[in-house]
């Protein structure tokens, strides 16, 4: 199912949590909401839900206005950030929850409503656990638990708010990627809400960037993360090296002429410029304008903080290529950087 | 991350041995729990075991006949009539008002957790005297209520009234803090799966907060039935009709009668160590849904 969002704006007392905001969600896609918080990326996902209603705009899900239905009549099935299972109820009754609730023509019998939970908790291989109590689970089976029940309804829109955040670093990763599988086999229209890039990245077909209730930019992850459309996007997506410059004639000066980059998109006089650490070249030269100031290992990958001219920049590359160029803190060096994006101060 | 057992205590801070750093001497512990304990006896279970030691001083015949005389029967109906009437009703109230104060935000919320305290932080005998003075002979309301035949004050009605305020807090008291911390998160996802907000109220709401509503529903009604001040102002301390169990052993212990009047207070002192063996007991065996509840 398709979502259009139009022109949807949300206020709390004088705080603005959505300007305007417009976007479309393409059937059978996973999108992400990406955003710091505040952004009112949740806000957004709420009001999907029907959980919080809009100043002004529009939303129509298939094409038919749904903002005057209750989110019981909406078809959404919705995955809180705190998973927010019903405690007194096992994994069982918390699935079939969807299904009991049910007006007394709609609800399958008893023996449906078994089969269906059965074959859900079996999905999120969950399926031994249908006895126990959400206290008695780990975060991660609470969250599957929380996605088998969403899925219970046969929802035709699946938002999930912040579906990973309260995970730790290894459990996230994995049901990521589990999530990511199951999409492509059930292949459901999804939001996720997500204040890691990573995340976003890995996981999106196209991802939402929002800031201060706008969005600042909508694309695939290579889109937003190569060809970033405002200075935000660009540091909001990854590490990212941030200095003056004064561009003349497309090439922009760093540190009184102690670096010279060429640029693309034409912009003149005093600018930002924005480098990734891995688009850095570091080359060992004893008469270089910069010197290195610190090296930290930190796994394959190698972090090396550079001083030039009083800037303090960061390169990143592979451990096997920081001991081919064989440099150590102190050091002097070159700097080359092949690309730079800048946008006018 | 490896964890660091390399710390140990600096050799300046000398540890005796067998004995934790946080452990005090034995005689600090003994002297302690010694005079907490002998506080309790004293203040607590001296008081308990002299109300029953007075109410069968004179043999277990005269106790009897002292609760079956037709005043103890009526005092003793008169309290359970009231209590049932106020505890209920305090119920439905309680859990409106910690509905209200946890999952919605308005003005004046503060104003109303403010006024739901007030019958604990107010006097019982004034709160007694607000009611004859709204609904009493020369009360604001009184010369109507009189002129349409309705007797509040000195009666059933008077109690009950009396009653319901002062232990409104307790089951609002106990939900409140209860409700708000387990935020409105459940009933969402319940309305998302489809729950009207009638299903939504009996399926998630209710069994999330049903023991703290029993502890609530117990100390309500202990309270309701041992109710004196309030109570006492608006009763007008007719025997046989107006006199709750409280009242009645106030009046047997003024006329010297004190048989009767410790055996109906053994009445009350037996409903407290009920309320208390069943608060217990509840802990004891829900104990785990209990914590899950407040998780």
């Amino acid at each position: 199912m398709a979502i259009q969002v139009s022109g949807i704006t949300k206020r709390f007392n004088d705080f603005t949590a959505l300007d305007s905001v417009d976007l479309e969600v393409k059937s059978g896609e996973l999108l992400a909401l990406l955003g710091p918080s505040g952004s009112g990326k949740t806000t957004l996902l709420r009001i999907m839900a029907g959980l919080e209603s809009p100043d002004g705009g529009s939303l129509l899900l298939n094409g038919e206005e749904a903002l005057g239905l209750k989110p019981r009549d909406r078809q959404v099935g919705f995955v809180f950030q705190h998973y927010a299972l019903f405690r007194h109820m096992t994994v069982f009754d918390n699935v079939a929850f969807g299904l009991k609730v049910r007006p007394r023509g709609e609800r399958p019998g008893s023996a449906e409503i078994k089969r269906r939970v059965t074959e859900l908790l079996e999905l999120v291989q969950l399926s031994p656990f249908a006895g126990r109590y959400p206290a008695q689970l780990s975060g991660g089976q609470r969250q599957r638990v929380a996605l088998a029940r969403a899925l219970a309804i046969e929802p035709k829109v699946l938002l999930l708010d912040e579906p990973f955040g309260a995970l730790d670093a290894k459990v996230r990763k994995e049901l990521r990627r589990w999530l990511r599988k199951l999409h492509d086999d059930i292949h459901i229209t999804s939001v996720f809400v997500t204040h890691d890039q990573e995340e976003a990245l890995e996981l999106a077909d196209r991802v939402v960037v929002m800031n201060q209730g706008r969005i600042e930019q909508i694309g695939t992850p290579a889109e937003v993360y190569d060809h970033p459309a405002s200075a935000f996007v660009y540091e909001f997506l990854g590490q990212v090296n941030r200095f003056d410059c004064t561009v003349e004639g497309g090439i922009a000066h760093v540190g009184g002429g102690a670096l010279a980059i060429p640029t693309q998109g034409g912009v003149q006089g005093p600018a930002v410029a924005y480098v990734r650490p891995h688009d850095l070249g570091v080359t060992p030269a004893s008469a270089g304008p910069a010197r290195i100031s610190g090296i930290h290992v930190v796994g394959p990958d190698a972090r090396i903080d550079i001083d030039l001219a009083g800037l303090s920049l960061e390169a990143e590359m592979d451990r096997e290529r920081l001991a081919t160029l064989g440099i150590a803190a102190g050091d002097r060096c070159a700097i080359h950087i092949d690309r730079a994006r800048v946008f006018a101060r | 991350m490896p964890a660091d057992t390399s710390i140990t205590a600096p050799a300046s801070i000398p540890v005796p041995p067998g004995r934790s750093a946080l452990t005090e001497p034995t005689w600090v512990r003994a002297l302690l729990i010694g005079g907490a304990l002998l506080f309790l006896a004293l203040f607590l279970l001296l008081p308990l075991v002299a109300v029953f030691a007075e109410a069968l001083r004179r043999g277990f015949g005269a106790y009897w006949l002292a609760l079956t005389e037709p005043d103890a029967v009526a005092a003793i109906e008169l309290t359970l009539i009231v209590a049932a009437i106020s505890v209920p009703a305090n119920l439905l109230f309680g859990v409106a008002a910690s509905w209200c104060v946890a999952k919605f935000d308005f003005r004046g919320k503060n104003l109303l957790i403010t006024l739901i305290d007030l019958p604990f932080s107010v006097s019982p005998v004034i709160s007694g005297l607000i009611y004859v003075l709204l609904f009493g002979m020369n009360g604001l309301f009184g010369s109507y209520l009189r002129d349409m035949g309705v007797q509040i004050i000195f009666a059933v009605p008077g109690l009950v009234l009396a009653t319901i305020f002062v232990t409104f807090p307790f089951v609002a008291r106990e939900l409140i803090p209860l409700m708000q911390e387990q935020g409105s998160d459940e009933e969402e996802a319940a309305l998302v799966l489809g729950a009207s907000g009638w299903q939504t109220f009996w399926r998630v709401t209710i069994p999330n907060i049903k023991w703290g509503l029993l502890y609530g529903v117990l100390l309500c009604n202990a309270r309701a039935m041992g109710e004196f001040g309030a109570v006492s102002v608006v009763s007008g301390h007719i025997r046989g009709e107006t006199n709750t169990m409280p009242l009645h052993v106030e009046i047997l212990y003024n006329e010297y009668n004190f048989v009767a009047a410790f055996a109906v207070a053994s009445l009350l002192a037996m409903l407290a160590l009920v309320t208390l063996v069943v608060k217990t007991a509840l802990e004891w065996r829900f104990g785990d849904e209990l914590a899950a509840s407040r998780h």
